[in-house]
């Protein structure tokens, strides 16, 4: 997909008749985008159901939660589909991309509305597949096949897990519709855990929590740039939105049945992990969009702290507590969906221009890519959590849930509160490196190869996908107040106990109070950067600026191969880290004169997925095992075949005649 | 009905036992000939037990299915697989996997299970308990000469053998299922003699022997 094919007039209709389809889906998503936003801000709610034979039927509504996720879908769908007009132009294949692409998104949005159990079982699994297929859409490639393979059984593992906990929810309560199963769970005791249990299991697969996130750092990167952004920004919250309805929505019984103590402990725990080492290895990632994928996980985790949080504050019984944290994720949910979307369109233009994944043989692209490289970065500095930007005021809030639940009087939840609470400064500083190295060594510096030179701006439609999420950007850090009061309509348990906030600022009461103006920080922020322009030619008069190469130690010329590397600079935290990345570091060294002259050094460092050499292997291997032992009775001889049956009917014969 | 029960009771089980008997007998046969043989004997007494089940019992159907299982099974299949033999120069059956003294034995254990270990069962007029438990003998034994044989054309005899088996335990248990769906049946088994004749000769096309140990070579 990334190629540039020779422009026939043939192919160059195609683009632009796929461009013009691909601008309708940015005008059709405004429709359901637009519905679902007043549905939350009225309250209403709607209900249909599809019959079909044999008793069955698909039901479908809308409002609240499911609400809230189509609005967060058809933002990023409009501003994705606007990017795809431009970006899908040179694709190799465009039609069945395009139609893939319309299933896709089309069967998210049927998940979201689904109100019964077949309904939403079916389109998961064309959400699921459409996906798939997307990830292996670049045939050439054998990587992404690979990745496409592990996508698919994940997924699918995943999806046996949902089932089972839609079984056991239907052998309960005897029914298949959402709100009829809400109101009969309420007295199942014990079988509300196994249904919790498995729905983790479950959705934790497609939200890529640790460890069952193995497959997120292969597929998304495999995707079109497009789909990645799909997949990273909405198509992981699908599973936070399963997540969501079975645990608070319909194990909670509508009434706010408080969740037993271990079940919020559990997702905390997930939370912290997931965020701790999903940024940790996005830190060593070299490949951009990995480093987006792995930092997927790690967001997935920050709203799983929250989910984690509030369900340990309802147990308590701190309700504005509980709402707090609940919002917080949701808040939290949007904004990851809004600069993942970003920075995987930016990422995807860059690849496009360069043609490589490899941050190594990036660099320099700001001054070739401005526009592509500012947005990029409006991306960074949101997703790095700070002002004035969107993340900061999610994870701000995350926090403040975080450290509130430290000044309640109850001993457990202090202890949960407070490591996780380190969990999530840790995971921003960590997560604030990883982009200063994501933008540092991309954009910045001299180009390192002859790619990267020869890069060049996106078109305009790309960059109009980009702007818009990056203004969206802005305004969901400037004006908080406002998505609080669209939260507070979702009916789940202490969101409707959340403080009415002024729409300039947040103020947060609860065990204490604590408050923010985003403006006030905005205008702090600029006044800071005129007075760092003013102050010098205030305080030093007019001077003469001359331009000249960095000093070069009396190296006679600077080459981009003396830059500072992704790997250099990750080098530091990789040592802090030892214990957890275990890396392995090969150097080899060819000598013309031993020990001073060499002629080639090869370095080569690579860290120890956890999850996969401590979990995944092995289970692989013994699985292998087992079918290599299995083998054996399949000889390929028939007379042998035979002798089963005979020796298969008699032992029946003889047990049960 | 006013028929003598103990006559039926005893010709039945003639027929019957007849028929396990040429089953156990052939696992002592070697030559093509005296195999294809020994199952015409067996279709022909399946045959003559419908008919007489259907003249003590006054069922015209079952006349018609006796004609239809004589004629296909007595008749055609027989001819047919004579016909394949010759063409494809077949006349000895070349060592069996197991001897024959042994292949007996092993026959008479397997009559023995069937017969110490089937419980009865839910029984019509005419037939007699027996009649189930040979015919069950019948299909486990003809599996079993599947097993020890090592050419295909004794493999599709054997299959054949077990659908007299079937057919047996069937009729037994039911006077026969209704006319058409035995005409099926017969109709079903004689076409898949003939494809078998047709792959047959296919596959001694192709592999120059119908030994089926060199089919192991098709493994992955």
């Amino acid at each position: 997909m990334e190629t540039d094919r020779p422009e026939t007039a043939s192919s160059k209709t195609t683009g632009k008749i796929s461009s013009a389809c691909y601008l309708l889906y940015a005008a059709g998503c405004l429709i359901p985008g637009l519905l679902a936003l007043r549905d939350l801000l009225f309250g209403y709610s709607w209900h249909v159901s599809l019959p079909l034979s044999g008793g069955l039927a698909l039901s479908f509504g809308g409002g609240g939660l499911s609400a809230y996720f189509v609005v967060i879908l058809s933002l990023l769908v409009f501003c994705v589909s606007i990017y795809s007009a431009g970006y899908a132009r040179h694709s190799s294949a465009p039609w069945s991309a395009l139609i893939l692409y319309g299933i896709f998104v089309s069967s998210m949005y049927a998940v979201f509305y689904s109100a019964n159990i077949p309904a939403f079982l079916i389109f998961w699994e064309t959400m699921s597949l459409s996906s798939y297929f997307l990830v292996v859409s670049d045939t050439e490639n054998i990587e992404a096949s690979r990745a496409g393979l592990l996508y698919g059984v994940m997924t699918h593992v995943g999806t046996a897990f949902i089932m089972a906990a839609f079984m056991v929810m239907f052998f309960a309560t005897g029914s298949l519709e959402f709100p009829i199963i809400k109101a009969g769970l309420a007295g199942a005791g014990g079988l509300r855990s196994v249904i919790f249990v498995l729905a983790l299991i479950g959705f934790g697969t497609k939200a890529g929590i640790i460890p069952l996130h193995t497959w997120l750092p292969r597929a998304h990167p495999a995707a079109p740039s497009n789909v990645s952004a799909l997949m990273s920004g909405v198509m992981i919250k699908s599973g936070i939105y399963g997540i969501l309805l079975v645990s608070l929505d319909i194990l909670g019984g509508g009434a706010g049945l408080p969740a037993p103590l271990w079940w919020g402990v559990v997702v905390l725990s997930v939370g912290a992990v997931s965020s701790v080492k999903g940024i940790m290895y996005a830190l060593m990632e070299r490949d951009m969009k990995r480093l987006l994928a792995y930092s997927s996980v790690e967001n997935v985790g920050i709203i799983l702290l929250g989910v984690g949080a509030s369900m340990i504050f309802s147990f308590n019984n701190l309700p504005s507590l509980a709402g707090l944290a609940l919002a917080a994720a949701l808040y939290h949910t949007l904004n990851h969906a809004v600069f993942k979307g970003l920075l995987f369109m930016g990422a995807g233009s860059a690849v496009h221009a360069t043609g490589t994944k490899n941050m190594e043989e990036m660099g320099g692209l700001i001054k070739r890519m401005p526009w592509t490289g500012f947005f990029f970065l409006v991306g960074s500095v949101a997703i790095c959590a700070l002002p004035p930007f969107n993340g900061f005021m999610s994870e701000w809030l995350t926090f403040q849930s975080l450290i509130m639940g430290i000044k309640t009087s109850v001993v457990l939840t202090k202890t949960f509160m407070l490591l996780a609470g380190a969990a999530l400064a840790l995971t921003g500083a960590l997560a604030a490196s990883s982009f200063v190295k994501a933008f540092g060594i991309s954009f910045l510096g001299v180009p390192r190869s002859h790619e990267a030179e020869a890069a060049k701006e996106a078109p305009a439609t790309m960059l109009l996908g980009m702007g818009i999420l990056s203004a969206v950007c802005l305004l969901l850090g400037i004006f908080p107040g406002y998505m609080l009061r669209l939260l507070s309509g979702i009916p789940l348990p202490g969101l409707g106990s959340l403080p009415q906030f002024a729409p300039g600022g947040l103020a947060v009461t609860g065990v204490a109070c604590s408050g923010v103006l985003p403006i006030v920080l905005l205008g702090a922020l600029l006044a800071g950067a005129a007075f760092i322009f003013i102050f010098p030619l205030v305080a030093g008069g007019r001077r003469k600026s001359i331009c000249a190469d960095p000093w070069d130690c009396g190296i006679r010329k600077l080459t981009p191969r003396m830059q500072y590397t992704a790997t250099a600079f990750t080098h530091p935290l990789r040592r802090i880290f030892k214990k957890i990345y275990k890396p392995r570091k090969e150097v080899r060294i060819e000598y013309i004169v031993k020990p001073f002259f060499t002629r080639e050094i090869e370095y080569r460092s690579e860290i120890t997925p956890l999850a996969e050499s401590y979990f995944y292997r092995p289970l692989v291997r013994a699985l292998h095992n087992v079918a290599h032992s299995a083998k054996r009775l399949q000889s390929g001889n028939l007379q042998l075949y035979l002798g089963y049956i005979l020796g298969t009917l008699v032992i029946l014969l003889v047990v049960w005649g | 009905m006013p028929k003598a029960w103990v006559v039926v009771y005893s010709i039945t089980d003639f027929i019957t036992v007849g028929m396990l008997l040429t089953v156990v007998a052939m696992n002592s046969l070697k030559r093509m000939e005296s195999f294809i043989r020994a199952y015409t004997v067996n279709s022909l007494l399946l045959a003559a037990l419908m008919a007489v089940s259907a003249f003590y019992l006054d069922a015209a159907h079952l006349y018609i299915a006796a004609a239809v299982t004589l004629a296909s099974k007595g008749v055609a299949i027989p001819l047919l697989l004579k016909k394949v033999v010759r063409e494809l120069k077949i006349t000895h059956e070349v060592e069996p996997n197991i001897n024959t003294p042994l292949a007996l034995v092993i026959s008479s254990v397997l009559v023995v299970i069937v017969y110490s270990s089937l419980s009865k069962g839910i029984f019509i007029e005419g037939f007699t308990e027996n009649t189930l438990k040979v015919s069950i003998s019948i299909i486990l034994i003809s599996l079993f000469i599947m097993i020890t044989r090592k050419k295909a054309v004794t493999q599709v005899i054997g299959l054949l053998l077990m659908e007299n088996g079937l057919f047996l335990a069937g009729f037994s248990l039911t006077y026969g299922m209704s006319t058409i769906i035995e005409l099926g049946v017969v109709f079903d088994v004689l076409m898949g003699a003939i494809i078998l004749g047709v792959f047959l000769s296919q596959i001694k096309k192709t592999f120059i022997d119908l030994d089926l140990d060199k089919l192991t070579t098709l493994k992955g």
